[in-house]
């Protein structure tokens, strides 16, 4: 078995914002998906809105990310056969939410997409496809937002763009942030900066 | 649970345009409206042949009795709704003109005939006039033999014991004649009331008492169910599906094929349903992980994803049983003219056993997909490369396999046609497998030799090895399927057709004496009858097999044969007859003339479970004859010839009374030389059946077409087969082109290389699926239709011809899209 984490013992508090970087393969994603409750470590605790991950079954973690948790990914993660609009209202629908359709247009809106609502994935640009999952990760107002390098597939001008709208809402929303890069500029606009190397958290 | 119906029911309709679901739904519905439509259609078949015996028995239900039947069973029958037909028959001596004539008379009332009509004209065989009535009090109708042999025209008076009737017309056909081969003496047809007059029938006579019954289905049904276990063991109940031999063979083979092709559209259809449902659940692993990521818990995605697998079901199964409905009236339709007006519907059965079977081939073929991606883990948002479980495949293969089976068994009530399709099916599929790996073998060779776009196609079957294999399969079985269906249908019809050729023999004559056989003959020959021969008859009736009483040496289920209870005709020859075929034993030699030995029918045989070496005793006339069987025969029963139970050679029964009997063809405008016939030998009796024959030719000419049409389900079930699996590995073939065109490859490049690996594969599937096509043509000829098998050469050059511009055809679909689009949006996709 290979320990891609060892000596990780990390608090992060309500609001915080936080990032992680390390070199490719470091297990920064690892990290981010126990952390998020997407996988389990083989030992220790993660602890998440002060709920056990490791004492909850996975329906048990899945709900609490539903009521808890948002994600921007790298590869967007949007469906192909929906329209923005869909794909915004997805996590809404999960939850039987009545007014998803307008809570989504107005998300859409705030993230500058009123015009491309009908769009599918394929007929919007990188950027505007990672617009459209930064309104799908708000719009169930999560107490608590990870992103796994969500400019590692854009340009540098509409990265900059996106990082600010990601900030932007964030503050207005005043959610925890927890983002996974190792873009140096992205890094440092967070709270806290963290290095993993080797499985080891270190202060950047 | 209903808010993720209304989820389950936006994300199904989100996904529509995608495509697979279309290919899916559609699939479904072929499925369905292919079972709806035969099984609609087999029901309306069956009712349809009930009611044709009817036409032939003058009743739905005839009763026989030698003693008068229960005042019960009469009650019964007019409480049950029934309609009522009393008849006496029995053979009686008439007199006129101070002749004498042994007579076969049926003495009926005023409610004869039920059902049919019968027919009479003014002449012996002049034109028929249809009637629905009997011959009033005091009068008789007579057959055309007895103006002959007594000297008779209309109106003048015959004696009956002690009574006189006159005679008012011909008697050409009565219903009730369906065995007429049986009455040897001619008929006499006078009304009941004039019995008591004639003082003939006394305590003891021998009389058989006939009770027609007619009505709806289902109470003639309920009366039979409360008849049968009341039956003494001398009376007999017939109805059901007895008529004509050669419209129930053709009609049988014609249910088995048509439950053949619903059974083949169903596993073609569970094919693409499967492959479809396959790739379909693929491509929404993300959406599945991503779910989860949102919070959806299993249980939400499972219902939502079950619920779309229910929508489909019901989508394709509602729309599929309409379409099924109005196939099945098309083919009614074409049968217009066998099927009688005011057929009982076939009933909702049908409809609901479509409906059902729908559901049954979805959650069989895309469950197993389904669950997949049940359990897509949700880290899989962030690496695309964690996959769900593969699900054990004996869980697969034993609920597609397992639901296959159970819905062509249900639909088609056939089990033994069932299991070697199956049989035949997994046969091909194992040397289908085989032989792929020998092709591909071939085919690295062959890259070795090449260069150029040629070796990139040849190459890029190599390197998806496995995913070609997978097609190659698919792809061959559902060629396979289709080229099966299509010759069987080929051999079937042209069977039909070779069956009752033009001028098949359309009349017989029986009675004719030993002594006139040369004078018949003669008569054949000056008026250019073609005749099939004469053939010499003696009656006789089996009393002991082994020695043993018959009716202990045969089981008792068997010992209501008809050819227990009654004289069977024997005959002699040293030839094997055209329409018979040796199935075991020798057929005798010259030398064995004389000896006692038979060649029995092999129907028989099996009814009275002997085989070769079995000996049987025949009462004939005053005398007995044992003689061992020889050999077992398959006799051709709808072949219109003379045919004989029990064959001796030569010398062994010729000092019995004998008859001979011929059948010939003759055409409508010459029915005149009938007319010469009886008056130059009275005694003879000719049959007419150009009538029955007409009719059989129609049906059979109907049947051929409504085979076809069936067919059309099969080859809509293959198509959707064959687009489905190119479907199911088009992601892949245009992800790779669309790099290859990033790396340089030019249009003109991609296109020689797409058409090497299509034609090949095309190619490649072709050959699979002759080579399997001939396995299971060969088990289904042999086994189910009792056809001969022959190799289809040219089907080894179309077949793979086919399958190349099939498989170019599909694929241009898909791939012009590599080589219009830029490689970005490909790669993007």
């Amino acid at each position: 078995m290979l320990d891609i984490l060892t000596a990780v013992n990390l608090e992060i508090k309500s609001a915080e914002t936080i990032s992680i970087i390390g070199a490719s393969g470091s297990g920064k994603s690892t990290l981010l998906g126990l952390l998020a409750g997407l996988d389990q470590p083989s030992s220790g605790t993660i602890m998440l809105a002060g709920n056990d991950l490791g004492q909850l079954d996975e329906d048990g973690r899945a709900a609490l990310r539903g009521a808890k948790v948002g994600f921007v990914f790298q590869s967007f993660q949007l469906l192909p056969g929906l329209t923005a609009l869909e794909n915004v209202m997805l996590p809404l629908e999960l939850r039987s939410d009545s007014g998803a359709a307008t809570e989504a247009v107005e998300l859409l809106a705030r993230v500058g997409l009123s015009e491309r609502l009908h769009h599918y994935p394929q007929q919007l640009s990188g950027g505007e496809q990672q617009r459209v999952a930064i309104a799908r990760a708000f719009v169930t107002r999560p107490m608590i937002l990870f992103a796994d390098e969500p400019t590692g597939n854009l340009d540098t001008v509409t990265s900059q763009y996106i990082i600010d709208l990601l900030f932007e809402m964030n503050q207005e929303n005043n959610t925890t942030l927890v983002i996974v890069t190792h873009d140096e500029a992205l890094a440092k606009r967070c709270g806290r900066c963290l290095r993993l190397e080797n499985g080891i958290l270190h202060h950047a | 649970m209903p808010s993720h119906f209304l989820l389950a029911w936006r994300l199904l309709l989100r996904d529509w345009h995608a495509g697979e679901l279309k290919i899916l739904l559609v699939a479904l519905l072929i499925a369905v409206a292919s079972m709806t439509s035969i099984g609609l259609f087999t029901q309306r078949i069956e009712r349809a042949m009930t009611d044709q015996s009817g036409q032939f028995l003058g009743a739905d239900l005839l009763l026989q009795s030698p003693l008068e039947i229960d005042a019960d069973i009469l009650n019964k029958a007019k409480r049950s709704g029934l309609s009522l037909t009393s008849a006496i028959s029995f053979s009686s001596v008439i007199v006129a003109n101070d002749e004498f004539q042994l007579t076969h008379i049926k003495a009926v009332d005023q409610n004869y005939p039920l059902l049919s009509q019968i027919k009479i004209s003014k002449t012996a065989y002049g034109e028929e006039r249809p009637v629905s009535y009997g011959p009033a009090a005091g009068e008789v109708w007579l057959a055309p033999r007895l103006f002959g042999l007594l000297s008779l025209s209309l109106n003048d008076f015959i004696e009956l014991g002690e009574a006189k009737l006159k005679v008012t017309a011909v008697l050409k056909h009565d219903p009730g004649q369906a065995s007429s081969f049986m009455v040897i003496a001619p008929r006499l047809l006078m009304n009941i009331q004039d019995i008591a007059d004639t003082g003939i029938i006394q305590p003891g006579s021998r009389v058989t008492y006939q009770t027609g019954f007619a009505g709806q289905l289902k109470d003639r049904q309920d009366f039979e169910k409360w008849l049968r276990p009341r039956l003494s063991s001398s009376q007999k109940l017939s109805g059901g599906t007895e008529g004509s031999a050669a419209v129930n063979s053709a009609m049988e083979k014609a249910e088995q094929y048509l439950s053949l092709a619903s059974m083949l559209s169903v596993m073609l259809s569970g094919i693409a349903i499967a492959m479809t449902a396959n790739r379909y659940a693929q491509r929404h692993f993300d959406q599945s992980a991503l779910m989860r990521c949102m919070g959806a818990s299993q249980k939400t995605v499972m219902q939502i994803f079950s619920m779309q697998l229910f929508i489909l079901g019901l989508a394709g199964s509602l729309l599929g049983c309409i379409l099924g409905y109005l196939a099945q009236q098309g083919l009614l339709l074409i049968l217009k003219d066998f099927l009688a007006p005011g057929l009982p519907s076939a009933g909702i059965y049908p409809l609901l056993t479509g409906f059902v079977s729908g559901f049954i081939t979805l959650i069989g073929f895309s469950l197993p997909a389904l669950l997949r991606l049940n359990a897509v883990p949700p880290l899989r948002v962030l690496r695309k490369d964690i996959m769900p479980m593969p699900l054990s495949s004996v869980l697969i293969y034993a609920l597609a396999i397992g639901s296959i089976i159970l819905l062509m068994w249900w639909q088609s009530g056939q089990l033994l046609l069932t299991l070697l399709v199956m049989l035949g099916v997994f046969i091909s599929v194992a040397i289908l497998f085989v032989m792929s790996f020998v092709l591909l073998f071939f085919s690295r060779l062959a890259a070795s030799l090449l260069s150029g776009p040629w070796k990139t196609g040849l190459l890029q079957i190599i390197r998806q090895r496995k995913e070609n294999q997978l097609q190659m399969l698919a792809f061959g079985l559902s060629l396979m399927i289709l080229m099966t269906i299509f010759l069987l249908r080929t051999d079937l019809i042209s069977r039909w057709q070779a069956q009752l050729p033009e001028k098949s023999p359309n009349h017989f004559v029986i009675n004719i004496q030993a002594d006139e056989v040369r004078a018949v003959e003669q008569f054949f020959n000056q008026h250019q009858l073609q005749s099939e021969g004469l053939y010499p008859m003696v009656r006789g009736r089996i009393t002991e097999i082994n020695g043993l009483d018959v009716m202990q040496a045969v089981p008792e289920k068997n010992q209501r044969d008809e050819a227990l209870k009654r004289e069977l005709n024997l005959s002699w020859a040293m030839q094997i007859q055209k329409n018979n075929k040796l199935l075991s034993g020798q057929w005798w030699q010259a030398d064995d003339s004389g000896k006692a030995i038979i060649s029995i029918e092999k129907g028989l045989a099996r009814r009275l479970q002997v085989s070769i070496g079995d000996s049987l005793t025949f009462q004939v006339a005053d005398q007995r004859i044992s003689a061992k069987i020889q050999n077992i025969r398959s006799v051709q029963w709808d072949s219109f010839q003379p045919n004989f139970y029990v064959i001796f050679p030569e010398a062994v029964i010729e000092k019995f009374p004998v008859s001979y009997i011929s059948s010939f063809y003759l055409e409508a405008s010459q029915k005149k030389i009938l007319n010469q016939l009886i008056a130059r030998f009275p005694t003879l009796t000719v049959l007419e059946i150009d009538a029955i024959m007409l009719q059989v030719k129609k049906i059979m000419d109907q049947v051929s077409t409504a085979v076809e049409y069936v067919m059309l389900f099969v080859l809509m079930a293959g198509m959707i087969v064959l687009i489905a699996s190119m479907q199911s590995s088009m992601d892949e073939r245009l992800r790779a082109a669309a790099i290859m065109r990033t790396l340089g490859a030019t249009t003109a490049f991609l296109r020689r290389s797409q058409l090497t690996e299509f034609s090949l594969l095309g190619l490649f599937s072709g050959l699979l699926a002759i080579s399997g096509t001939e396995i299971v043509a060969y088990l289904l000829y042999s086994k189910v239709f009792d056809l001969e098998f022959e190799l289809h050469g040219t089907l080894w050059l179309a077949g793979p011809l086919l399958s190349v511009l099939l498989i170019l055809l599909i694929s241009r679909l898909y791939m012009n899209k590599v080589t219009r689009q830029t490689p970005l949006k490909s790669l993007s996709y």
